[in-house]
């Protein structure tokens, strides 16, 4: 995917989703979708896509099933925009759908599994700092590849799309404590990979571990 | 070793330290476990892991993803001019009519069932008709050549190269083959040729014929050529062929 572009379509620039103008401009988009104005559901596509496509590409490494599952998505939210009552925010009732659509396609394709080693080795870092958070970020998709689904997408919920926990507890459909736990055991394996990512030594591994263990116990 | 009030404490904030790092712990959450963290090793060094990955997830993206062409596929598939994508063991969900403004809840208005059966028939019988016209059709000599004869210089050949070669490189295909050009371009680009080892006038003896069937032969071999026709004077249907383009 590195190196794709799309640029021949104007694309809105990415709001604030937090802020409470862009939460009531996008229920207002929502429902004048409702009444199949289209060009309200072209502004709240493109309000999303590029959200999704990253999220979506970094867990499937393939645009094309991202896009399917961005389009999925949006398919049901231009059927079901008049179900839209808001009794949760915009982008919460839309991530929602995308969560049980992409967890539908990892489950019923294996083609992203199969494209998957999680025993390749980790490349080590670089010690060049301008390059290190690329090698960083490269290194966490490596490494979360090798999470269950449901903690990868609470991993990119949480640290990369920003959601508080009960935001993410809704859009996955599950008790707080559960989003915790999932969290909890990926942030456990994700540490586990972290000596061979960063190349610490011996002890700094021990002292790492130390500090899980006091963080378990 | 730690105290209960405060291993219940670092429990709390250890589950809570992706939500310190991402900025959506409450205010109230906040005050609770901050002061633990300040003061707790292993907090503070997992809430710097923490915010390591965040950092590098919120980085800015190598890649953009314009929504243009996936928003056209998206309405195609609304407007139902695209089909939808099957999924193994999945049922269909398209609304009858998916072009539509989104169903708020209405239920379909029913349809008699006898309409749709006529509207099949329709088709049915539509789409018999035209596999029977063209298999008619089909039956039926369709070539005619490209060039009028009546105007054309007879006994040559003509041909049309690919539009991407050179002029240099269509004089060099037709060196290289044994043939000159006897006529053309014209308009179309189609040249008129006959085998330089041929006579000034028309070609019209046996061996003549045969040259012009060998270079016929080597050109139509050419993939560079995208047509060859054969204009043959007097009444010798037995010679006149369909033109070959690239590929046949």
């Amino acid at each position: 995917m590195k190196g794709t572009h799309h640029n021949d379509s104007p694309s809105p620039a990415e709001p604030n989703y937090r802020t409470g103008s862009s939460v009531a401009r996008e229920v207002e988009l929502i429902a004048r979708i409702a009444e199949g104005d289209r060009k309200a559901f072209e502004e709240l596509y493109g309000l999303y896509h590029r959200r999704l496509a990253r999220f979506l590409t970094r867990l499937t490494k393939r645009y094309d099933v991202a896009e399917e599952v961005i389009n999925d998505t949006f398919y049901i939210v231009w059927r079901k925009a008049g179900a839209f009552r808001g009794d949760s925010q915009p982008s919460t009732w839309i991530l929602g759908i995308a969560y049980r659509k992409a967890r539908n396609a990892f489950r019923s394709s294996s083609r992203i599994l199969a494209l998957e080693n999680p025993d390749a080795p980790l490349p080590p870092l670089t010690s060049d700092e301008s390059l290190r958070t690329e090698e960083l970020r490269d290194w966490l998709v490596h490494a979360l590849v090798q999470l269950p689904v449901e903690q990868r997408l609470a991993v990119e919920l949480c640290y990369e799309l920003g959601y508080s926990c009960e935001e993410i507890s809704t859009i996955m459909g599950c008790p707080v404590n559960t989003v915790k736990t999932r969290l909890f055991h990926a942030r456990a394996k994700l540490q586990k990979l972290l000596p061979a990512l960063g190349g610490a030594t011996p002890a700094d591994e021990r002292d790492r571990k130390g500090s899980r263990e006091k963080g378990k116990s | 070793m730690i105290a209960t009030g405060d291993f219940a404490c670092h429990e709390e904030a250890w589950l809570a330290l992706p939500w310190l790092a991402n900025g959506r712990l409450s205010q109230t959450e906040r005050d609770k476990i901050e002061p633990h963290v300040r003061q707790c090793s292993a907090c503070k060094e997992e809430l710097a892991f923490q915010r390591l990955i965040c950092d590098s997830l919120t980085a800015p993206d190598r890649v953009t993803y314009a929504p243009g062409p996936s928003f056209r596929k998206l309405m195609d598939r609304i407007d139902g001019t695209a089909p939808r994508p099957q999924k193994t063991g999945e049922r269909s969900k398209v609304p009858a009519s998916p072009g539509r403004a989104p169903n708020r809840g209405k239920v379909s208005p029913w349809r008699p069932p006898g309409l749709a059966w006529a509207a099949a028939s329709f088709a049915l019988v539509i789409g018999f008709v035209g596999v029977l016209s063209t298999v008619y059709r089909s039956s039926e000599l369709l070539y005619t050549t490209h060039t009028d004869t009546a105007r054309a210089t007879p006994n040559i050949l003509h041909i049309a190269f690919d539009r991407s070669l050179t002029i240099g490189e269509a004089e060099e295909a037709l060196r290289s083959t044994g043939a000159r050009i006897v006529e053309g371009p014209d308009s179309t680009g189609v040249i008129g040729i006959r085998p330089v080892a041929s006579g000034a006038g028309d070609a019209t003896s046996a061996g003549d014929r045969r040259e012009m069937r060998v270079l016929s032969a080597r050109l139509r071999a050419d993939p560079r050529v995208r047509w060859v026709e054969p204009i043959l004077g007097g009444d010798s249907p037995g010679e006149r062929r369909a033109p070959l383009s690239r590929g046949q």
